[in-house]
C-alpha cells in the first residue's frame, strides 16, 4: 500500500515539476539566509554551487533521466539537422533497410497473421476428405447434408461450389458461387442493398434468386440500386435479384464471385446436374463452424466416426480408411509447412538488406564520429562523465532509427499499395499497418539501433578511433551480405527466364480448349462419346482448324490431377492424363520412342521422357509395365502442360475410354491466329444441345496469365539485388573517401617526397582487401550452403549454377574497385599544399 | 534556542553514517514541526556541534522523506515573516522512526561487542 503511495506521490512529483522547483529553490534561498545571518561560513561556500545542489535534490524525486532523455534529443535533433549531408543519406539508407522488412512482414500479416474480417474466424475450419492414399478438396454434396444433419461438434455447415455461368448474352461468362443458404448468415455479412440469402432459399418450392456481387453490381449496373427486384437471365434462365452483396466482403478462402445463388438451385441453371442427388458427385467445398467450445480435433474425430457408420449405408461412396482433415479457415490461406519456409526465405533476405545498410550506415558514423572529434573532447574536458556522452551519441542513434523507421513505414506502406492494386487483391486488405506491423516497426528500430549505433557510440566514448578494425569488419560484413543477395538475385532471376523462354514442351499460341461440361449436365459416358464424336467432326471442318483431339485434364486449365509417389527412393510427382491417338498431334509433343495409342487400345501408357529417365534409367521404357496392368508403347517429349512452373515433374497418358468421356474436353489447333473462332465453337457445342454452356479458352491467354506472376517475382528480385548492390556500393564508397580524408596528410606528404601512386593506393588501400576477400569468400560458402532451401523455387536451375555465382561475383567485384578506386583517384589528385595546410 | 556562534576549531570533521541522516531527520522531527534551515540547526545544536549538516545533503534527504511519505508539508510563516515549508512527521514517519532506532541500537551494540572482545 505504502508502495502505490509512493508511485502516485512520485508521479505528482512529475506532472508539477516546474512548481517544486521554485519552492525547493526558495526553500534553497531562505536557508541559505538564514545560515548568513547566523553567520554561518557555508553561506558563501555554496554560492557557486546552488545549481548542482538543486539537481541534487531533485534526483531524489527519481525523475532526472526523463529530463535528460529530453536533453539528449534536443540536442542530437540539433545536430542531425545541422548536417544534412550525413543525416539524409543515412535515414535514407535505413528507410530502405527498414523499409523492406516492414513490407515483407506486412504481406505476410495480411495472408498468415491478420484474421479476415468474418465473424468469429477462429471457430471457421475448412473440412475435406482424406484418405492415405487419395487429397480431394471436394466433398459430395450429400455426404455434407448428412455431417450437417448429425455432426454435434459443427454448429453450421457450409457449402460453397465455383461455376462458369453465361450472364444475358455475353460473351463472357461469369464468376458464380453457389453457396449453402446459411452463407451469409453465419459469416455475419449484411447486404449492401436488399437481402442477403437465408434459409427460406433452400426451401422445397423457393423461387431462384441471386444476390450480385458488389464490384460486378458497380462495373454492370452503376451501382444502380434498382436492379434490386428485378430478372436477369443465367444460362437462360430467369432468377430474380434480391440483393447486393456488401462491399470488400472477404468471403472464405478468398474466393469472390460475381454472383451468389443458393446451390439448392444449381441443378436449375445447370441442367441434367446431379450435384443434389448423386452421393458420388464431388462439387462443393465444405465449411464449418465449431460449436463453443469445441476444438477441431474433437470434431474431426467426431467425423470419423459418422463417416465410418455412412459406409456402412453407402459402402461404395466411403473410401478405405477415409477420414476428414479440418484446418483453420481465419485467414487468408491456409498455411502449409512450404508456405512458412518461403516466408522465412524471405524474411531472411530482409534481413539481409538490413545487414547491409546497417554496416552502411555503422561506416557513416564513424565518419562522423572524426568530425565530431573536437567538440567531444572538449565535452570530456568540461567534465562529462564518459557514460553521459555515450547514452548522448546511443540517443542520437535511437533518433536516426526512429525517424529512418518512420520513412520506412510510409515507404512499405506505398509499396504495399501499388502491390494490392496491381495484384487486384481482396478489397478488405488495406495497406494501412495494424497493431502488428506498428510493434514490428518499434523492434525493427530498436534492433537497428542497437546494431549501429552501439558501436560507433562506445568508439567515440573512448577516442579511440585510430584502430581500423572496426571498419574492417563493417567492409567485410558489408560484402559478406551483398555477395549473397547478389547471388540469391541473379539465381532466382535466371531461374525466371528459365521458366518465361524455354518451351514448355507443347504448341499453345494456337490451340484453343472447348469445355462442354458434359458431365456436369447429366451425360452418361456412352451418350457423352455419341456428343464428343458429334463435335469433333463438326470441329474440325470448321476453317482454319487443323487439328482436333480430346483430353481429359486439358492443358493450363483449372483441373490439376497428381499422384505423388516414390521411385528407387526418390519423390516423383506424376501428372497423369487421359488422351485420344489424335491429341499429341495437335498439342504439337513429339513422340521419341514407340508409337501413339492405336484408337480403342486399352492397357497401354505413354510416357514422358522425363518418367522414362526416372522409372526406368539406361533402359528401354517399351514393353515394361505401369502400374498394375499398362504397358509401355511410346515416349514423348516432356511437356509441362497441368503445371508450368514444376520443372522435375512426368506425364503419364493413358487412352481415353468410353467412361471418360463425360469429363472429356476438347482441343483442336488452328492454322493461324485462334482469335475469333470462339462464337463459332459455342454455337456447334449449343447446336448439338442447347443447355450447354462450354467453357471456350485460347491456351495462350492462360500462359501470358501464369506467366505474369513469374515475371513480376523476376521484378522484385532484380529491384531488391538492385537495392543491395546500390547500398553496398554506397557504403564502400564513403568508407573510402572517409579513409582518405584521413589520411589526406600523409597521401600529400607521400606524393610531394615522390613515392610512385601504385604504391600509395596500396598502402592506403591494403586494410581493405582481406575484408573483401573474406567478405566475399564467405558470401558465396554461405549462398551453397544455405542455397538447399532455394532449390524449390528455382526451376530448372541448379542451386549451385556457376553462371549465376560468377556474374553476380563478377558484378560485385566490379563494384567494389569502382568504389574504391573513385575516391582513390582523386585524392592522388590532391593539391598537396592545401591538404598539407589543411587541419 | 539562541544561535551561538563558536569559532571552528581546525579539527577534521567525522563523516555522518549515510543512512543516520534520515533517522536523525526523523528523530528530530518527532518533537514538531520545523522547516529545513531549523532542522539543520537543531541537529548541530544538539550534537554539541560535532555534526554538520550541508544544504547539500539535508535537501535531498527531506526530499526522500517526503516521497516516501515519513513527513508532510505544510506552508508557514517563519521567523522573519517569509513563507517556508514545515515538515510535520506522520504516523508512518513514527513508524519508520522507531524501526531504524531499533536497527541502529542493534548495529551499535554489535559493534560494540566486537571492538570489546577482539
Amino acid at each position: 500500500m505504502e508502495k502505490i503511495k509512493e508511485i502516485l506521490r512520485r508521479l505528482g512529483y512529475l506532472l508539477s515539476r516546474n512548481r517544486h522547483s521554485r519552492e525547493l529553490e526558495n526553500e534553497m534561498a531562505f536557508h541559505r539566509e538564514m545560515a548568513e545571518r547566523a553567520g554561518r561560513p557555508e553561506a558563501k561556500r555554496n554560492f557557486g554551487n546552488t545549481l548542482h545542489l538543486r539537481e541534487q535534490a531533485r534526483e531524489a524525486w527519481g525523475w532526472t533521466w526523463i529530463d535528460r532523455l529530453i536533453q539528449d534529443l534536443r540536442y542530437a535533433t540539433r545536430m542531425l539537422a545541422r548536417t544534412p549531408g550525413f543525416t539524409i543519406p543515412a535515414v535514407l539508407v535505413l528507410a530502405i533497410g527498414i523499409g523492406v522488412n516492414v513490407a515483407a512482414f506486412s504481406i505476410f500479416n495480411l495472408i498468415a497473421l491478420q484474421p479476415i474480417p468474418l465473424r468469429d474466424p477462429d471457430s471457421l475450419v475448412r473440412l475435406q476428405r482424406r484418405s492415405p492414399e487419395i487429397i480431394s478438396g471436394q466433398m459430395p454434396y450429400l455426404t455434407a447434408m448428412f455431417f450437417r444433419e448429425h455432426a454435434k461438434t459443427l454448429s453450421a455447415v457450409m457449402t460453397m461450389m465455383g461455376a462458369r455461368l453465361e450472364f444475358e448474352d455475353d460473351a463472357q461468362p461469369v464468376r458464380t458461387n453457389f453457396i449453402s443458404a446459411n452463407f451469409f448468415v453465419e459469416l455475419g455479412a449484411s447486404a449492401a442493398y436488399g437481402r442477403l440469402l437465408n434459409a427460406s432459399d433452400e426451401a422445397a418450392n423457393a423461387q431462384p434468386v441471386v444476390v450480385l456481387g458488389h464490384d460486378f453490381w458497380q462495373s454492370h449496373y452503376g451501382g444502380d440500386p434498382s436492379i434490386v427486384g428485378k430478372t436477369i437471365h443465367l444460362n437462360h434462365k430467369q432468377v430474380t435479384v434480391v440483393g447486393i452483396e456488401p462491399y470488400a466482403f472477404p468471403s472464405l478462402n478468398g474466393e469472390t464471385a460475381d454472383i451468389w445463388l443458393p446451390i439448392t438451385q444449381q441443378p436449375y441453371l445447370v441442367e441434367g446436374s446431379a450435384l443434389l442427388t448423386d452421393p458420388a458427385d464431388g462439387g462443393p467445398s465444405m465449411w464449418g463452424r465449431l460449436a463453443p467450445g469445441v476444438t477441431a480435433k474433437m470434431a474431426e474425430a467426431e467425423l470419423l466416426t459418422l463417416t465410418n457408420e455412412r459406409r456402412k449405408q453407402y459402402p461404395k461412396d466411403v473410401w478405405k480408411d477415409e477420414y476428414v482433415r479440418s484446418d483453420p479457415a481465419s485467414h487468408l490461406h491456409v498455411m502449409e509447412p512450404q508456405m512458412y519456409q518461403a516466408a522465412a526465405i524471405v524474411g531472411a533476405l530482409t534481413l539481409l538488406i538490413l545487414a547491409v545498410a546497417c554496416a552502411n550506415l555503422g561506416g557513416l558514423l564513424l565518419a562522423r564520429g572524426v568530425a565530431r572529434e573536437h567538440e567531444l573532447g572538449i565535452r570530456l574536458a568540461i567534465g562529462a562523465s564518459r557514460k553521459r556522452i555515450f547514452r548522448q551519441l546511443f540517443t542520437e542513434s535511437m533518433l536516426l532509427a526512429f525517424l529512418g523507421s518512420g520513412v520506412g513505414l510510409a515507404l512499405a506502406y506505398i509499396t504495399i499499395r501499388t502491390v494490392l492494386v496491381t495484384t487486384d487483391a481482396p478489397k478488405w486488405m488495406s495497406a494501412a499497418p495494424d497493431w502488428r506491423v506498428l510493434l514490428f516497426v518499434v523492434g525493427m528500430a530498436l534492433v537497428t539501433s542497437l546494431l549501429f549505433g552501439f558501436a560507433p557510440a562506445l568508439q567515440m566514448a573512448r577516442q579511440k578511433h585510430r584502430r581500423t578494425i572496426a571498419r574492417q569488419i563493417l567492409i567485410g560484413a558489408q560484402v559478406a551480405a551483398s555477395c549473397i543477395l547478389l547471388i540469391v538475385a541473379s539465381l532466382l532471376v535466371r531461374a525466371v527466364q528459365h521458366a518465361l523462354y524455354t518451351s514448355p514442351g507443347f504448341g499453345y499460341e494456337q490451340v484453343i480448349s472447348v469445355s462442354p461440361g458434359l458431365g456436369e449436365h447429366g451425360y452418361k459416358p456412352a451418350a457423352a462419346q455419341a456428343y464428343m464424336e458429334q463435335l469433333r467432326i463438326r470441329v474440325l471442318s470448321l476453317p482454319g482448324v487443323t487439328s482436333v483431339a480430346l483430353v481429359k485434364l486439358p492443358p493450363l486449365g483449372h483441373g490439376v490431377t497428381r499422384i505423388d509417389t516414390q521411385v528407387n527412393g526418390h519423390p516423383l510427382q506424376i501428372y497423369p492424363n487421359w488422351v485420344d491417338p489424335d491429341f499429341f498431334r495437335t498439342m504439337e509433343v513429339p513422340i521419341l520412342l514407340g508409337r501413339n495409342f492405336l484408337p480403342g487400345e486399352k492397357n497401354a501408357a505413354v510416357i514422358s521422357q522425363s518418367m522414362a529417365r526416372a522409372q526406368w534409367p539406361g533402359e528401354n521404357p517399351i514393353g515394361k509395365t505401369y502400374g498394375d496392368k499398362d504397358t509401355v508403347v511410346g515416349v514423348v517429349g516432356n511437356a509441362r502442360m497441368n503445371d508450368l512452373n514444376e520443372d522435375d515433374t512426368v506425364e503419364v497418358y493413358s487412352p481415353s475410354q468410353t467412361e471418360d468421356m463425360p469429363g472429356m474436353s476438347l482441343v483442336l489447333k488452328t492454322s493461324g491466329a485462334p482469335d475469333g473462332l470462339t462464337p463459332s465453337l459455342k454455337s456447334i457445342v449449343q447446336n448439338l444441345d442447347p443447355k450447354l454452356f462450354p467453357e471456350i479458352t485460347l491456351l495462350k491467354a492462360n500462359f501470358r496469365k501464369d506467366m505474369k506472376s513469374v515475371e513480376l517475382a523476376a521484378l522484385v528480385v532484380s529491384l531488391i539485388g538492385f537495392l543491395a548492390m546500390l547500398l553496398a556500393g554506397v557504403g564502400l564508397l564513403g568508407l573510402v573517401a572517409f579513409t582518405i580524408s584521413q589520411r589526406a596528410k600523409e597521401i600529400a606528404i607521400r606524393l610531394a617526397l615522390g613515392s610512385p601512386q601504385h604504391k600509395v593506393l596500396s598502402s592506403i588501400l591494403g586494410q581493405f582487401s582481406w575484408p573483401v576477400v573474406i567478405g566475399l569468400v564467405l558470401g558465396i560458402g554461405g549462398t551453397a550452403a544455405i542455397s538447399q532451401i532455394l532449390r524449390r523455387v528455382l526451376y530448372g536451375v541448379s542451386n549451385l549454377d556457376p553462371f549465376s555465382y560468377v556474374s553476380a561475383v563478377l558484378i560485385l567485384v566490379a563494384i567494389i574497385a569502382f568504389a574504391a578506386l573513385l575516391p582513390a583517384r582523386r585524392a592522388l589528385r590532391l593539391d598537396v599544399a592545401r591538404a598539407l595546410h589543411q587541419e | 534556542m539562541p544561535m551561538v556562534y563558536t569559532p571552528k576549531e581546525n579539527m577534521p570533521k567525522p563523516g555522518m553514517p549515510s543512512g543516520a541522516l534520515a533517522m536523525l531527520i526523523l528523530r528530530v522531527l518527532n518533537s514538531g514541526s520545523l522547516h529545513g534551515y531549523a532542522i539543520a540547526q537543531r541537529i548541530h545544536v544538539l550534537s554539541s556541534e560535532v555534526l554538520d549538516v550541508e544544504e547539500g545533503s539535508l535537501y535531498p534527504a527531506l526530499q526522500k522523506i517526503l516521497l516516501k511519505g515519513w513527513a508532510s508539508a505544510e506552508w508557514g510563516i517563519s521567523e522573519t515573516n517569509r513563507k517556508v515549508r514545515f515538515y510535520r512527521l506522520t504516523p508512518a514517519g513514527k513508524k519508520q522512526l522507531e524501526a531504524e532506532l531499533q536497527d541502529y541500537d542493534r548495529v551499535t551494540q554489535a559493534i560494540q561487542s566486537v571492538l570489546r572482545t577482539a
